[in-house]
Order: structure tokens, then C-alpha cells, then sequence
């Protein structure tokens, strides 16, 4: 799943398309072939846990996925110091906004888990993962009513100035599994990894696991109209990653 | 129970039903086939294990470029390694050049490299398949006529006496009804075997159904075992069907394909009819 292959397959795309017709026709064609997701959503959705591993069936190299480290200075400047000036604030539909430090959710109680992550290009990798449940985020911040989504803002931008993020329902965002992770088999996450803070869902594929989590905002709705709720879904990939 | 057939006869063999499901499936194979093998694309090897292993490696699809800087394409499958340049591993990249890529663009959906648009193919023609299974069971069952295709233990003493047949050691045929015992035992075998598994295995790979379900994932040997069946039994659903166009085309082509438009067959000698 490397950022290269999409942009050359969208370039691509552009060359052999024969105008707006056939975008038109190709984008209707894949809405009706896409219309299976809900059913897969309702069928599947986030029931049961994943299964928990011992430590001797952790992978010995924690295969890198999706994006490596973040190329935005940002991101750059906060790692060169160590995370030192990192803030996770939770804003949005809440009736209590947070911001956390590092060093306040390192304090909160962990909850380390080994389990297999399943990414969407067919492999898999079983490590630890330690930190907080997301749901007790959630919890604090006091969700408003109408808040349904989750939505995980990154650091990283893509070569077309694209933002990196994700979301989740609140379902799966309560999901017991669902961790805040800060931790990789006991040390702390590295940037390729997601560093310093990455979202981890051993229930749905390993693109839903946002990298580099920067902001956690409490939506009713995705970010604008066009989006389909992250940016591998706005590439094509479906919300549901249960399947 | 079989009834004595006329050679020449017209009869009613595939109900509406059977007719629509039939085609339904051939069109949702085709499709799955070449959008699973644009998913495997994704990651081109298959290992008998859980998590993915090297050392549990049975099939893998590689490319290298050789001393002469020529690029090289290879499949490397249980250790032994074949140069396959051209055809898997270094090959057709569907926008009329050639990449590393394990299927070419000829035969996968899309042609070119995209993921994200071959699971949306394969996850509806996933569902078509399994509704077109369901729909064929309950109408089959309902019509009794599913009584005709399943294999029975009577059947089993005609299977090799039919084998003889088809290789031309035997004159006649052993008597049977509507489908012979080895046809029987394929449809059989595709319906109640091949095509839940597939689905079944299709299903372990998701983590969503490995939390739901729990021990399936496990009777598989795991995710990437689960993986491995999964294309395994693709490759058994091929051979199956590469034996039923030789079958069709070769036991009157036009008669067979016209049954399974209008659902009148003409008997030939030795057809039979019924259970």
C-alpha cells in the first residue's frame, strides 16, 4: 500500500480516460458495485474481540504499512524533539474538550494487547500493542448527542498537499480493543509506526488504524461532503474495514 | 428410478431457476477469479501459517533483474523456482507495459494495478455468488430436481465403470438418470464443496469475521492459511471448469449451451432421465 502506487494509478487513470463520460459511467458503475459495503457493515459491523496472542508468536520484524514516516515539517520538528510539545486535544460535538500530554496518557492505566494486524493487501504481523483504550478518551471529552464519528486528524500530507485522516463510529470506537496505542512491543511507537500516538483496531483492516494521530475531533458528519471518511477511503478502499 | 429414454427426445432438463443461476455464477467466477488475482497482486505469496512467515512459504511470485540488467520474472512454488518473465512476476502491467506484477493485466479486474477497485468487484460478485447459491438451493430443493444431480452411495460402484467410458475402454456408459455418476460427483462436489469453502475462506481473511466467529479463522490453520486455501480451491474451481467447457464441447456443444439457454435438451443415446 505505498502512496506511489495510487499516485501513479491515479495519473494513470487520467491518461487512458475518455473524458467526463466514462469517469461519469466508471464512478456510477463502482456506487452501485460499492452499495454491498452497508450490507457487509450491518452483517459483520464490530462484534466479538480479536483473538489475543502469547508473546512468542510476535512477528520478528513489525512489517511497516501504509505510509513510513511523515515527510511534513511539522511532524518532523515535533519528532526531532523527542515529542517533548506534543498535545492530543479532543475537540468537536463534546461537552468537556481535553488536550493530553504524553506524560498524562502514559499516566492513565494501559492496556497492552498482542494481537494480529491484517492488512488489506493480504498480510499479516502480530505484535504488542500498549496504551490507552480509546473509549476512556471518548468518555472524558463528554460526547454530545448528535457526535456519531470519531474522526483522527494526522500529521502527514500526501505530494498533492492531501491530509492524512480516519475515522470511526462510536461504536467502534468504544470497542473494548480499540487502543490509543503509545507503545510497540514494549517501546515506545517509532515514527514509521505511527509515532507518538497511533490509533490501533485489531477488529478491522490495518488501514484503519490511523498513523500519527495529531487531533481526535467528535463529528456528526465527515470532514467536508466529498469525503468518504479517511484518506484511504477517499482512494477507494471502503469505510468498513471489518471485511 | 430411470425411466427409458428416446434418443432424439426433447426434454425439459434445467428449470428457469437452474438456467438464471447457472449464468449468474459463470458471470460472478469470472469475475471473482480475475479480481481475487488482482487482490493477490497485492501480495503475491501464500504461506501455511497465520501471521505471514517466510519459513511457511509454499508460493511466491518474484521479480530481480539479472546480470545483464534484463528484468526476470519467476514463481517460486513448495522451493523450486521457474523463470516465468513475460507471464507472472515480470509481466503485462495492463496500461501495455510490463512491471513486476505476479498476474498480468490480462487477467485481472481491473487490468491495471488497483486494489481498492478489485475488492469492490470482488465483495459484490461475492455476495452475487453466495445469493445465486442460495436462490439455486431453495428452488432446487423445492423443484426436487436437486434429487437428480446429487451423488448418492449408488452411484459410487458406476463412477469407475463411467471413467472406463469416457476413456473409451467401455462401450456403453453404466445406466444412469439425467446426469451420469461422474457428473454427479463434480456438481456435487463444485456446489456443496467448492463453492461454500470458497466463501467460508473468502470470509476468514476478514478480521471483522475472525472476531465474530472466533474458531474458524483456527480450523483453517489461520489468516494466511486461510489465504492459501482460499486460491487453492480457486485453482481446483478452474480445473473444474476447464473440464466442463472440454465436456460441454465435446458431448454436442450446441445442444448442451441451447439446454442451458431454453432449458429443452435432446437426448442422445444413452442419456438418461430422472433420479
Amino acid at each position: 500500500m505505498k502512496r506511489r502506487l495510487f499516485v501513479a494509478s491515479l495519473s494513470a487513470s487520467g491518461l487512458v480516460g475518455c473524458g467526463p463520460v466514462k469517469d461519469q459511467l466508471t464512478s456510477s458503475l463502482y456506487g452501485v458495485l460499492d452499495s454491498v459495503q452497508g450490507l457487509n457493515h450491518a452483517i459483520i459491523g464490530t462484534r466479538g474481540s480479536a483473538r489475543l496472542y502469547s508473546e512468542a508468536d510476535i512477528s520478528s520484524d513489525y512489517r511497516i504499512d501504509g505510509l513510513d514516516t511523515p515527510s511534513d515539517t511539522r511532524y518532523a520538528d515535533a519528532a526531532r524533539e523527542g515529542f517533548r510539545g506534543y498535545r492530543l486535544p479532543v475537540v468537536g460535538l463534546v461537552d468537556r474538550p481535553q488536550v493530553f500530554t504524553l506524560a498524562e496518557l502514559r499516566a492513565m492505566p494501559q492496556l497492552a494487547q498482542i494481537t494480529r494486524h491484517d492488512c488489506v493487501e493480504g498480510w499479516s504481523v502480530i505484535g504488542k500493542w500498549s496504551g490507552v483504550p480509546l473509549a476512556t478518551i471518548v468518555a472524558m471529552a463528554q460526547p454530545r448527542p448528535s457526535a456519531r464519528y470519531v474522526i483522527f486528524r494526522c500529521f502527514d500530507k500526501d505530494e498533492s498537499g492531501t491530509e492524512y485522516y480516519e475515522s470511526l463510529d462510536l461504536h467502534q470506537a468504544a470497542h473494548p480493543q480499540t487502543l490509543l496505542a503509545l507503545d510497540l512491543n514494549d517501546k515506545p511507537v517509532d515514527p514509521d509506526h505511527g509515532a507518538p500516538v497511533r490509533l490501533r483496531i485489531p477488529t478491522q483492516l490495518g488501514y484503519k488504524s490511523a498513523k500519527w494521530v495529531r487531533q481526535i475531533e467528535l463529528a456528526a458528519t465527515f470532514p467536508t461532503p466529498q469525503s468518504k471518511g479517511g484518506y484511504w477511503e477517499d482512494q477507494g478502499y471502503e469505510w468498513y474495514g471489518g471485511i | 428410478m430411470t425411466e427409458t429414454p428416446v434418443a432424439g427426445e426433447r426434454v425439459y432438463r434445467h428449470s428457469i431457476a437452474a438456467r438464471i443461476t447457472h449464468w449468474l455464477w459463470a458471470l460472478a467466477i469470472l469475475v471473482l477469479v480475475m479480481s481475487g488475482l488482482q487482490i493477490f497482486n497485492a501480495a503475491p505469496y501464500l504461506d501455511a501459517s497465520d501471521k505471514s512467515d517466510p519459513a511457511h512459504r509454499i508460493l511466491s511470485f518474484d521479480a530481480h533483474q539479472a546480470p545483464n540488467g534484463a528484468q526476470v520474472g519467476t514463481v517460486t512454488l513448495f522451493g523450486h523456482t521457474f523463470t516465468t518473465t513475460h507471464v507472472f512476476g515480470y509481466t503485462d502491467d495492463g496500461q501495455g507495459g510490463e512491471a513486476e506484477r505476479a498476474f498480468p493485466g490480462a487477467v485481472t479486474l481491473p487490468a491495471t494495478q488497483d486494489l481498492a477497485a478489485g475488492r469492490v468487484w470482488h465483495f459484490f460478485f461475492g455476495w452475487v455468488l453466495t445469493l445465486a447459491l442460495v436462490a439455486y438451493l431453495i428452488a432446487g430443493a423445492m423443484r426436487k430436481d436437486l434429487r437428480e444431480l446429487i451423488l448418492r452411495p449408488s452411484d459410487l460402484p458406476k463412477m469407475w465403470p463411467m471413467q472406463l467410458y469416457y476413456l473409451r475402454l467401455r462401450k456403453d456408459p453404466p445406466p444412469h438418470g439425467t446426469y451420469n455418476p461422474l457428473q454427479k460427483a463434480a456438481y456435487t462436489t463444485v456446489l456443496f464443496v467448492f463453492i461454500p469453502l470458497l466463501i467460508l475462506t473468502g470470509l476468514a481473511l476478514s478480521p471483522g469475521v475472525d472476531a465474530m466467529t472466533g474458531p474458524l479463522i483456527w480450523l483453517l490453520g489461520g489468516r494466511q492459511f486461510a489465504r492459501t486455501w482460499h486460491f487453492t480451491l480457486m485453482a481446483l474451481l478452474i480445473g473444474y471448469f476447464c473440464t466442463h467447457m472440454a465436456l460441454v464441447f465435446s458431448t454436442g456443444a450446441w445442444n448442451n449451451i441451447k439446454s442451458m439457454i431454453t432449458g429443452w435438451y435432446r437426448l442422445k443415446e444413452n442419456d438418461g432421465v430422472g433420479v
